[in-house]
C-alpha cells in the first residue's frame, strides 16, 4: 500500500501484504462488491485462456492497453493532496461561486412572468394540472394564485423580472436564465441533496469536492472549497450538502464561521509562538507518516493536510475573511455590516475568496419555504424580507466581479432545489392565512453568470401557469454537466472508484451539456 | 401433424411397402405445402395496400416481430449441424438437422401468415414491404424444399441439391431479414451511424443525401419540407405509405390519404395533419406515432404558419416573417464535443519546455499550470503569492515567456521594472496587474502582444497617457479601468469604445 497516492481503491497497491492492519484488510474486504465479482466472473473465462496460453504476451497487452487509456489520473503527492492540477481542456471558468437559496425560492414572484396566471387568479385549478401529480401539502383542488408582485421588463434583453430585486435586474443582461430546471425531489433535504451531490441519497460527493478533486486549489494557504452559511437555519440537507461522501474527506468544504472568529481555534493560545506551534506540528507530522507508512489509508494523509493547511491559514484566513478591511465605501454597497451573520458580508467574503483563489465558494441563504403557515414564510411578508437581503448583495457581488475582470473566468449560479406550484397552498385542504405556494420539482429557475455563458439570455420555458416545462428541460445532472464543462471537464471522466463503480457527480443516467447556453 | 407422427413411429413404418413410404411423405409434404402456397395466394391477390382493418388481423399480426426470429434461428442452426456433423466426433449432430429444418419451416409458415396479416390490416404498403413478404414466403417454401430433400436422403445428387437450396435459404435469410430491419429501422439502417473511414472504404458518401426537392428558396421548400423529411417520411414515404399518406413530395402531400386530404390551405384547424400533430401525447390519432419523439415547438409552429399562409409550394421564404428560425434543422445547437487527448501529442508538444516547467514549478509550487492536460500553453497565476512576487522572480520565469497565456499580477510587487518580462509573453490573451504599482510606462511597451483580449488595469495608477497603446492592442475585447487616472467619462479613441470597463 505504501506506493499507493491518495487513492483507497487503488487495486495495484492493495495484492500481497499480509502484515496488514485488520482494520485496512476489512475496510478493502468492503471495497469489493457484488460489480467486481461479476466484472471477474465476465473476464474469468479469456483471463483463464489467455493466461494459459498466451502468458507471454498477456502482460505486454495489458501494458499496452494501460497506456492509451484515457481515463484522468487525479494522482498527486502524498503530502499535498489540494495540489492544483490542470482542467482536462482549456476552461471557461476558474473559479465558481454558488448561491444556493434554501427553501426554495418562488420563481413566479421572481423570474417567471405570467400574465395568464393573473387572469386566472382565485380560480380553481383545472383538473389537467393536478392529475397524477403528488404535493408536499397540497390537497383537493387548490386555487391558481397570481404573482404577487408586479413585472416589468428591463435590460437590452427585456427580460421580465419582479419588482422584488431592483439591485439585481441592473446586471440582467449578465445572466443567463434557465427556467426549465427539473428535479424528481420534492422534498427539502432529499432535493437539495439532488443539487449539491448529483443524488439524492446520502453518502456522495458534492460539487465542490469534485471540482477540489478534478482541479485541486492555487492557494494552499486556504481551504479550496469555503462554505459560508448567513445565519438563520441552516438548510435541510446539512452538512451532507458540502461533504466529500466517498472521496478523501480531505476534499470535503471546509464551513467557516459567519460572524465572530472565521474558523475556531485558528490563533495560538497564549504563550504559544508560532516556531513553537511548528516544532509541535513537525513531531505531530512525523508520527503521521509512519502511521500512513504503516497502513496507507488516505485518510491520515487528510490529517496531516488539515494540520499543515490549519498552520498556514493562520496567517491568511483572518485576513481574507476580514471584511473590515474593505473601504466602508465598499460595504456599503453590500449593505454588510461587519460582526453579522449575514448573505451580505458572505457576499464580500466571497469576493474576496475569489481574488485569493480559492476554487469553490459556496453560499446559503435560507427562509425561501414560502408555504404560507406563518408571517416568516408568506409570500407578501417574509419572502419580500429574503429578497431585500440576497438584492443588494448578489448585485454587488457581481459588480464587482464585472469591474474586477473576474466574471470572465468566474461562474456564479443562482438557484434553489425546486420550484414553487402556481397554486395557492391549502394544507389539508384549507385555505392558509397567509399567501404561500406549494413545493413544485417541475419545473424552477435558476440562473448563471460569468465566463463562456451567454449573457442576457432565457434558456428553457414552461406552460402559461408556470406549471411545467414545455420547451428545453434541464435535469439537475446536465446542470452538473454543464458547470465541469465550464471547468474543463467532460463529466464522464471526473470519475472514482467507488463500490466497484466509476463513481461520478452526473451519476449513472446520461448527462447533456446544456450547449445552448454556452457562448 | 398426424402425418409427421406417424412417418416417425417405427410401428408404421414396418406394416408398409416401399411405394407406400414415398406417398406417405408427398402426402406430408403437400399438406405442409398447402400452407405456403395459401400465403403466397393471399399476398398476389390481397396486397397490402395501406389501409387499415380488422381489429383481430392487426392484433395477431403484431406477433410477427417476435416469431419471425424463431426460424431464422432454425434455419442458421441447420447448416452449423451439418457442418459440424461431417467430422466423424459430432456426426450424430447431423440426426437432429432433419427434425430442425422441419421445425425452421413449421415457423416461417407460421411467421409469412403472421406477416401478411400485419402488412394487409396495419396500413401498410410499399415495396420495400412487398420485396420483404415474398422474401419470407420464398423462404418458407426454400425450407419447405430443403426439408423434403432431407427426407429423401441417400443420392449424392440429391445432397448437392439440398446442399445449394440450404445455402440459398441462408441468404434469403439475411436478405429478408435486412429488408425487415429497413422496414422497421429505416432504410439506411446499417449504415446510418457507420464510422467515416467505414464509409470511405465501402464508397459511401459522407454527407446525407439532400432530401428537400422543392425549390430552397420556397417557404415549403426551406422550412416545412425538411421537417416532413425528418420527422415523417420513415411511415409516410416512398418506401411505406401509411394510411396510403406519403409526405414526401408536395404533390402527394396535398392529394392526402386514404381519409382524403390532410392539408386544408388557409384552415389550420380544419387540416387532419395540424390536428394530429397538436393533440395530447397519448391521444390515439396522435402524430408521430408513440414511442417517436413528437415535433418540437418551433416545428409545430412553422407547419402552423405555412397552412394559414395558404400552404402553397411556391411561397417565397421570405414572405412569412417572424417564423421561428433555426427549427428546419432539429440540431440547430449541435452537442459539445469534448477533445480527446492524445498522451504523444502532448508529449511532443510540451518536450522543448518541459525541464523549464518542472524546474520553475519547483521554485514556484502552485503558481504555473499548464492550460489544461492537452496543452503546452502555461497560466502563470502569482496573485497567489501577492507581495511576496516581485520583479526578480519574474525574470526568472523569461525562458517560458512565450508558452504562457494567462498572467494574474494582482496585488503582486512588480514594477515598470517588469515591462520587458510582460511584453515577452508574446501569447497572452488575458494580462491582469490589478492592485499593482505598473504605470503607463509599461503599458506602453505592450504593444507586441497582438493575442491580447483581456486587460486589467484595475485599481493602478494608470492614465489616459496608456490609451493610444491600448488601442491598438488587435484583439482587445475588455480593458478593466476602474478606480485607475483614467476618468469614466474620457472620450475613448475609436477602436477602443465600448471595451473599457468602469
Amino acid at each position: 500500500m505504501s506506493n499507493s497516492k491518495a487513492r483507497p481503491n487503488d487495486r495495484g497497491g492493495r495484492e500481497g501484504n499480509s502484515d496488514m492492519h485488520p482494520e485496512l484488510q476489512m475496510a478493502l474486504l468492503q471495497a469489493q462488491t457484488r460489480r467486481h465479482f461479476l466484472r471477474t466472473l465476465g473476464g474469468g473465462l479469456g483471463t483463464l485462456f489467455v493466461g494459459t496460453s498466451l502468458a507471454e504476451y498477456a502482460g505486454a497487452a495489458t501494458d499496452a492497453g494501460r497506456s492509451e487509456t484515457t481515463s484522468l489520473d487525479f494522482t498527486r503527492e502524498p503530502s499535498s493532496p489540494l495540489a492544483a492540477l490542470p482542467p482536462q481542456f482549456a476552461a471557461k471558468v476558474r473559479r465558481v461561486i454558488y448561491l444556493h437559496m434554501a427553501g426554495a425560492p418562488s420563481q413566479l414572484e421572481l423570474f417567471e412572468y405570467k400574465p395568464d396566471l393573473k387572469r386566472l387568479d382565485g380560480q380553481d385549478c383545472p383538473a389537467s394540472f393536478l392529475a397524477g401529480k403528488r404535493f408536499a401539502f397540497i390537497s383537493g383542488v387548490p386555487k391558481l394564485l397570481a404573482s404577487q408582485y408586479p413585472f416589468h421588463q428591463v435590460g437590452q434583453s427585456g427580460h421580465w423580472i419582479s419588482d422584488r430585486l431592483p439591485h439585481l435586474e441592473k446586471h440582467v443582461d449578465d445572466l443567463c436564465f434557465i427556467k426549465s430546471m427539473h428535479t424528481d425531489q420534492f422534498n427539502h433535504a432529499p432535493a437539495q441533496l439532488l443539487v449539491h451531490t448529483g443524488n439524492a441519497r446520502l453518502g456522495y460527493a458534492s460539487l465542490g469536492s469534485w471540482v477540489l478533486y478534478g482541479l485541486g486549489t492555487e492557494n494552499q494557504n486556504l481551504p479550496g472549497f469555503i462554505v459560508l452559511l448567513s445565519g438563520g437555519k441552516s438548510p435541510d440537507g446539512g452538512k451532507q450538502l458540502w461533504s466529500s461522501g466517498f472521496l478523501p474527506s480531505v476534499y470535503q468544504g471546509v464551513q467557516c464561521r459567519s460572524h465572530g472568529e472565521p474558523v475556531l481555534y485558528l490563533d495560538n493560545p497564549p504563550e504559544v509562538s508560532r516556531p513553537l506551534r511548528r516544532t509541535m506540528l513537525d513531531a505531530i507530522d512525523q508520527i503521521n507518516q509512519q502511521t500512513y507508512a504503516a497502513f496507507g489509508n488516505p485518510e491520515t494523509i487528510t490529517r496531516i493536510a488539515q494540520y499543515e493547511l490549519a498552520f498556514r491559514m493562520q496567517m491568511d484566513a483572518t485576513d481574507a475573511m476580514d471584511i473590515r478591511k474593505e473601504p466602508a465605501a465598499v460595504r456599503a454597497k453590500y449593505g454588510s455590516k461587519p460582526g453579522e451573520a449575514s448573505f451580505a458580508n458572505n457576499c464580500l467574503v466571497a469576493r474576496r475568496l475569489a481574488e485569493r483563489g480559492v476554487r469553490f465558494i459556496q453560499l446559503y441563504h435560507w427562509g425561501w419555504d414560502s408555504h404560507g403557515a406563518d408571517p416568516k414564510e408568506a409570500l407578501n411578508l417574509g419572502f419580500a424580507d429574503r429578497c431585500r437581503e440576497v438584492d443588494q448583495p448578489t448585485a454587488a457581488l457581481l459588480a464587482d466581479l464585472k469591474d474586477r475582470g473576474m466574471l470572465e473566468d468566474t461562474l456564479v449560479v443562482w438557484g434553489g432545489e425546486f420550484g414553487r406550484t402556481p397554486m395557492r397552498e391549502n394544507r389539508n385542504g384549507q385555505e392558509m392565512k397567509w399567501v404561500g405556494r406549494d413545493h413544485n420539482p417541475g419545473a424552477f429557475t435558476i440562473w448563471m453568470a460569468g465566463g463562456g455563458v451567454k449573457p442576457g439570455i432565457t434558456h428553457g420555458q414552461t406552460d402559461e401557469m408556470g406549471c411545467e416545462i414545455v420547451k428545453d428541460p434541464v435535469e439537475i445532472r446536465d446542470l452538473h454537466a454543464t458547470m465541469l464543462y465550464l471547468l474543463g471537464f467532460d463529466h464522464r471522466k471526473l470519475h472514482y472508484s467507488f463500490q466497484g463503480l466509476e463513481q461520478k457527480l452526473t451519476s449513472v443516467k446520461p448527462a447533456r451539456v446544456v450547449a445552448e447556453i454556452l457562448a | 401433424m398426424s402425418n409427421l407422427r406417424n412417418l416417425c413411429s417405427g410401428n408404421f413404418r414396418r406394416y408398409l411397402r416401399w411405394g407406400d413410404r414415398i406417398s406417405g411423405q408427398l402426402r406430408l409434404g403437400l399438406l405442409t405445402l398447402a400452407p405456403i402456397l395459401t400465403v403466397a395466394v393471399l399476398l398476389a391477390l390481397l396486397p397490402p395496400d395501406g389501409n387499415e382493418r380488422a381489429e383481430w388481423a392487426q392484433f395477431i399480426g403484431r406477433f410477427h416481430p417476435l416469431v419471425v426470429h424463431i426460424p431464422i434461428a432454425f434455419l442458421l442452426l441447420v447448416p452449423i449441424l451439418e457442418l459440424a456433423g461431417l467430422n466423424h466426433r459430432f456426426s450424430y449432430l447431423r440426426l437432429s438437422a432433419g427434425f430442425v429444418l422441419g421445425l425452421a419451416m413449421l415457423s416461417a409458415t407460421g411467421a409469412a401468415i403472421l406477416g401478411w396479416c400485419l402488412g394487409r390490416s396495419g396500413g401498410y404498403s410499399g415495396p420495400l414491404l412487398t420485396q420483404h413478404m415474398w422474401g419470407g414466403i420464398s423462404l418458407a417454401a426454400v425450407c419447405w424444399l430443403c426439408w423434403m430433400l432431407r427426407l429423401s436422403d441417400g443420392e449424392q445428387r440429391s445432397t448437392f441439391i439440398y446442399g445449394v437450396a440450404l445455402a440459398l435459404g441462408v441468404g434469403l435469410v439475411a436478405w429478408t431479414g435486412y429488408r425487415g430491419g429497413q422496414l422497421s429501422l429505416g432504410e439506411d439502417h446499417l449504415t446510418e451511424h457507420m464510422p467515416g473511414g467505414l464509409r470511405q472504404v465501402l464508397g459511401l458518401s459522407n454527407v446525407q443525401a439532400s432530401l428537400a426537392s422543392a425549390g430552397a428558396n420556397t417557404f415549403y421548400g426551406a422550412r416545412v419540407e425538411p421537417i416532413f423529411a425528418a420527422r415523417c417520411v420513415t411511415c409516410h414515404g416512398p418506401e411505406k405509405h401509411k394510411a396510403n399518406l406519403r409526405l414526401d413530395s408536395y404533390r402527394s402531400l396535398m392529394r392526402g390519404g386514404k381519409d382524403g386530404p390532410v392539408v386544408r390551405a388557409g384552415n389550420v384547424q380544419g387540416s387532419d395533419l395540424f390536428r394530429r400533430i397538436t393533440l395530447p401525447l397519448d391521444h390515439d390519432d396522435f402524430m408521430p406515432k408513440q414511442g417517436k419523439r413528437p415535433l418540437s415547438a418551433d416545428q409545430v409552429k412553422l407547419i402552423e404558419l405555412w397552412i394559414g399562409a395558404g400552404a402553397s409550394g411556391t411561397l417565397p421564404l421570405a414572405a412569412i416573417k417572424d417564423a421561428p428560425t433555426g427549427s428546419a434543422s432539429p440540431t440547430a445547437v449541435s452537442d459539445v464535443t469534448f477533445e480527446e487527448i492524445d498522451p504523444a501529442e502532448v508529449t511532443r508538444l510540451r518536450a522543448g519546455i518541459a525541464p523549464a516547467v518542472a524546474e520553475l514549478r519547483k521554485r514556484f509550487p502552485d503558481i504555473l499550470e499548464y492550460e489544461s492536460r492537452g496543452s503546452a500553453n502555461l497560466i502563470l497565476n502569482a496573485s497567489i503569492l501577492g507581495p511576496k512576487f516581485g520583479d526578480s522572480d519574474l525574470e526568472g520565469l523569461a525562458p517560458l515567456a512565450e508558452h504562457i497565456t494567462l498572467a494574474d499580477f494582482s496585488r503582486t510587487a512588480i514594477t515598470d521594472r517588469s515591462a520587458s518580462a510582460i511584453a515577452a509573453m508574446k501569447q497572452l490573451r488575458v494580462l491582469r496587474l490589478m492592485h499593482t504599482r505598473i504605470t503607463d510606462s509599461t503599458l506602453q511597451r505592450l504593444g507586441t502582444l497582438d493575442q491580447l483580449e483581456s486587460l486589467n488595469v484595475f485599481d493602478t495608477p494608470v492614465t489616459p497617457a496608456a490609451l493610444p497603446t491600448i488601442a491598438k492592442l488587435p484583439k482587445l475585447a475588455h480593458c478593466y479601468a476602474a478606480q485607475t487616472a483614467i476618468p469614466s467619462q474620457i472620450a475613448v479613441p475609436q477602436p477602443l469604445i465600448g471595451k473599457l470597463v468602469f
